[in-house]
């Protein structure tokens, strides 16, 4: 860390972990209502589990976002952030908005919540992922404008780099595409075709750009390898995303209503969205082979890597495996879609930001390079008990969902949902199992913050 | 002078293209995706024969044959401005990027044209496949030709500034490639949509 | 094989292939102008197109010179599509 006012990432990466391990608990309890449906009735009821499950995920990972930003841009630009002060406010609002809007979801019913926050004003609720009330809408752009500005000062007054510049155009993408949730048309289509542009046209576009961003960065500085390098393939992989990415919004316009030519642009070009998953696989262990030394915090390296095959793996091949119209048109919406969902969020967005706490905590907290061999040690547990774990959910979903498609849409005589469901008891309770050691991983993630921190930091030395 | 370096643009061998090794594989993406649609376009068109028979009889020859002349002259200009600049000559190899980009507006306008046409009679992506294959992909394309221009005026600019010399020129030869991958899809595009039935 | 003179790589030998290009676009033309249709026709037009985006692969972007793996992306780009379209319009008639 070089300079005092990366600090304010400090609170931005405790939060998100906070939210991560809510974002799991919720999860756990959402599992078991699959299996045991009245688990916990009336109190957290499925509807509202799953949307603490999502909207937890979404908040922590922007969250992390930020901290991510808070880091690196100072440290790019070569300059102090603009306003420390200013970042610190925004995370107490952010996360007091956050923990509200959760408070407010379990403790009264959703209509309720939209009554109380004056949905009807503007109303935007009560769509997935975006369930929050408008006023947390509201905040949300408030205080990504205060983030972006804050960033762009910094921006202007240093060094521009291309990880800068990809991050904000990322963030700026990420900020813009956000407004849409506030355009709810009457008309459904219409309504449901700009609902992806937020909820697509991030995860698939723009957060590509933040994730790319992040690992190059983070490579540069485990590596050692050429900045030049490292940048052109940072251009080419975000020129990748954006062509495949962009059009390829058209996957999910398949069966909402728009005209027939999705089916061909959707499928297209989206089938060519693991390319750019892929060249990061290769740009992240080419990068590693070419290093130019071993740098002591070499789980934070194991992340970067493992981050690049996940998300190839969950948002590449799972996703490719149900993108082209014929096939999703068996698939849509069954469990196929829960695994490719759970696999590309870990993969692709949960690891990269893991990866920046990874490199940057120990540094925060006055290491000079990395936490000791016991708190590495530790952590490197966690990250294969949490990648195998989140593996062989993706795997049970997988033939939950396979098994799904093929009782209710693929056999003669279909069985209805709820029939078709009964059959899949086993793998739900498989996934559950597997959730559990999820949670042991993560529970063993934050204890490498603490167990060992005492403990003299790991040299190259011991490592080679 | 000898045999060796009268080799304008072409003096030895080497293990990688000429350019930047990025552009490289940014080309071959490029060329993948257009390599997808061409196939996909022959497919559909296998369950669709009359219909693509039909309404392919409703194009302008005429006009694909000039943007076909365009781009391959367009292309041409640019290997003369590659030439210009491993002689060092600056301003020579502005003027050759210079009417290579002229030759891409003449397709962009000949193009539009074609649209215009196209857009007057009504007719949109939801026409037909044959009109959505024929607007997509001639689409997708033109827009490779607006980003090619902008590489290559790009070049030409900085070439103008003396940015450029005969022993530094890669960026003439990166914007080069891409212009050359625009031409290359294009001349397979034509046969395919215009002529074969 | 390679020839380091004018004829083969040299501007000259780019000019040849221009012309030679602009020549088969226009055979290419004459075949839709005259309404010429079914396979051998198509698969022959077809096999100009590959001949040209081969010819602008060797000569434009000049990877005649080029050896080992970069040599051969355009060429095999051209072949696996091409096979495509031509099986596409094989199993059409």
């Amino acid at each position: 860390m070089q300079y005092q006012s990366q600090k304010v990432a400090i609170p931005y990466f405790v939060g998100a972990i906070v939210l991560f391990v809510a974002q799991i608990l919720f999860g756990l309890i959402m599992g078991l209502q699959y299996v045991m449906g009245d688990f916990l009735f009336p109190e957290i009821p499925f509807n509202v589990a799953r949307m603490v499950h999502t909207n937890a995920l979404i908040v922590w990972l922007l969250m992390g976002f930020m901290g991510a930003a808070y880091y690196l841009v100072p440290e790019e630009a070569e300059t102090e952030l603009h306003s420390p002060f200013l970042a610190k406010l925004m995370f107490w609002v952010f996360f007091a908005a956050a923990g509200l809007t959760v408070a407010g979801y379990l403790l009264v019913p959703y209509s309720t919540l939209a009554d109380i926050t004056g949905n009807e004003l503007l109303p935007t609720m009560g769509r997935e992922f975006l369930e929050q009330p408008t006023i947390t809408k509201i905040g949300i752009v408030v205080v990504a404008l205060a983030f972006l500005y804050n960033l762009g000062m910094t921006i202007l007054r240093g060094r521009k780099t291309a990880i800068n510049l990809v991050l904000m155009i990322g963030l700026v993408g990420l900020a813009v595409l956000f407004l849409f949730s506030f355009y709810n048309p009457t008309n459904l289509v219409l309504d449901k075709f700009f609902w992806w542009w937020v909820v697509h046209l991030w995860v698939e576009g723009v957060w590509e750009l933040i994730l790319g961003s992040i690992l190059a960065f983070v490579l540069i500085k485990v590596t050692g390898v050429d900045r030049e390098i490292i940048e052109k393939w940072l251009y080419i992989i975000i020129a990748m995303a954006f062509i495949s990415g962009i059009i390829g919004t058209g996957h999910h316009f398949f069966w909402i209503g728009t005209p027939e030519y999705w089916q061909w642009w959707g499928s297209i070009f989206s089938a060519l969205e693991p390319i750019p998953f892929f060249m990061m696989t290769i740009f992240a262990f080419s990068m590693v082979k070419q290093r130019r030394r071993n740098h002591p915090n070499r789980v934070a390296t194991l992340w970067a890597l493992g981050a690049s095959v996940m998300a190839f793996l969950g948002a590449g091949v799972w996703g490719f495996m149900h993108t082209l119209s014929p096939v999703n048109y068996y698939t849509h919406g069954s469990q196929l879609t829960a695994a490719h969902g759970h696999m590309a969020f870990y993969g692709a967005y949960v690891m990269i930001v893991l990866t920046i706490i990874s490199y940057a905590m120990p540094l925060l907290r006055g290491r000079t390079a990395a936490n000791s061999e016991r708190q590495q040690t530790l952590e490197i547990w966690s990250f294969w008990l949490m990648t195998i774990a989140m593996t062989l959910i993706t795997l049970f979903l997988t033939a939950a969902g396979i098994l799904q498609v093929w009782l209710q849409r693929v056999l003669d005589s279909p069985l209805p949902f709820m029939a078709a469901q009964d059959q899949l008891t086993v793998f739900y309770w498989m996934r559950e199992f597997a959730g559990v050691m999820f949670l042991i991983g993560l529970l063993l993630y934050i204890a490498s913050f603490f167990v060992g921190d005492k403990e003299p930091e790991a040299s190259v030395k011991t490592i080679a | 002078m000898t045999a060796t370096t009268a080799t304008i643009g072409c003096s030895s061998q080497s293990k990688y293209p000429s350019g930047d090794l990025a552009i490289w594989v940014f080309i071959l993406a490029e060329l993948l995706v257009f390599g997808i649609f061409f196939a996909v376009y022959a497919f559909a068109r296998m369950n669709n024969v009359e219909l693509f028979n039909e309404f392919q009889q409703h194009l302008d020859l005429n006009a694909a044959l000039i943007n076909t002349w365009a781009l391959i002259t367009s292309s041409y200009f640019v290997v003369r401005a590659v030439a210009a600049i491993k002689e060092g000559n600056s301003q020579l190899c502005v003027r050759w990027l210079l009417a290579a980009i002229a030759m891409g507006a003449v397709f962009l306008v000949v193009k539009s044209g074609e649209y215009a046409h196209h857009f007057g009679q009504g007719i949109n992506l939801s026409t037909n496949s044959f009109y959505m294959f024929y607007l997509s992909l001639t689409f997708f394309h033109f827009m490779h030709v607006i980003m090619g221009m902008v590489i290559l005026a790009a070049v030409a600019i900085k070439a103008h500034q003396g940015g450029y010399s005969a022993s530094d020129n890669t960026g003439v030869h990166t914007g080069a490639s891409y212009w050359h991958m625009v031409d290359l899809v294009w001349l397979i595009l034509f046969p395919l949509v215009y002529v074969m039935r | 094989m390679f020839m380091y003179g004018k004829h083969i790589l040299g501007i000259r030998a780019c000019t040849w292939v221009y012309f030679f290009l602009l020549v088969l676009s226009f055979i290419t033309y004459l075949v839709g102008q005259l309404g010429l249709g079914g396979l051998e026709v198509s698969l022959l037009v077809l096999f100009f197109a590959l001949m040209k985006g081969h010819l602008v692969g060797l000569y434009f972007m000049g990877l005649v010179r080029v050896k080992g793996f970069w040599h051969w992306p355009v060429s095999i780009w051209l072949i696996i599509p091409g096979v495509l379209i031509s099986i596409a319009f094989y199993l059409a008639n």
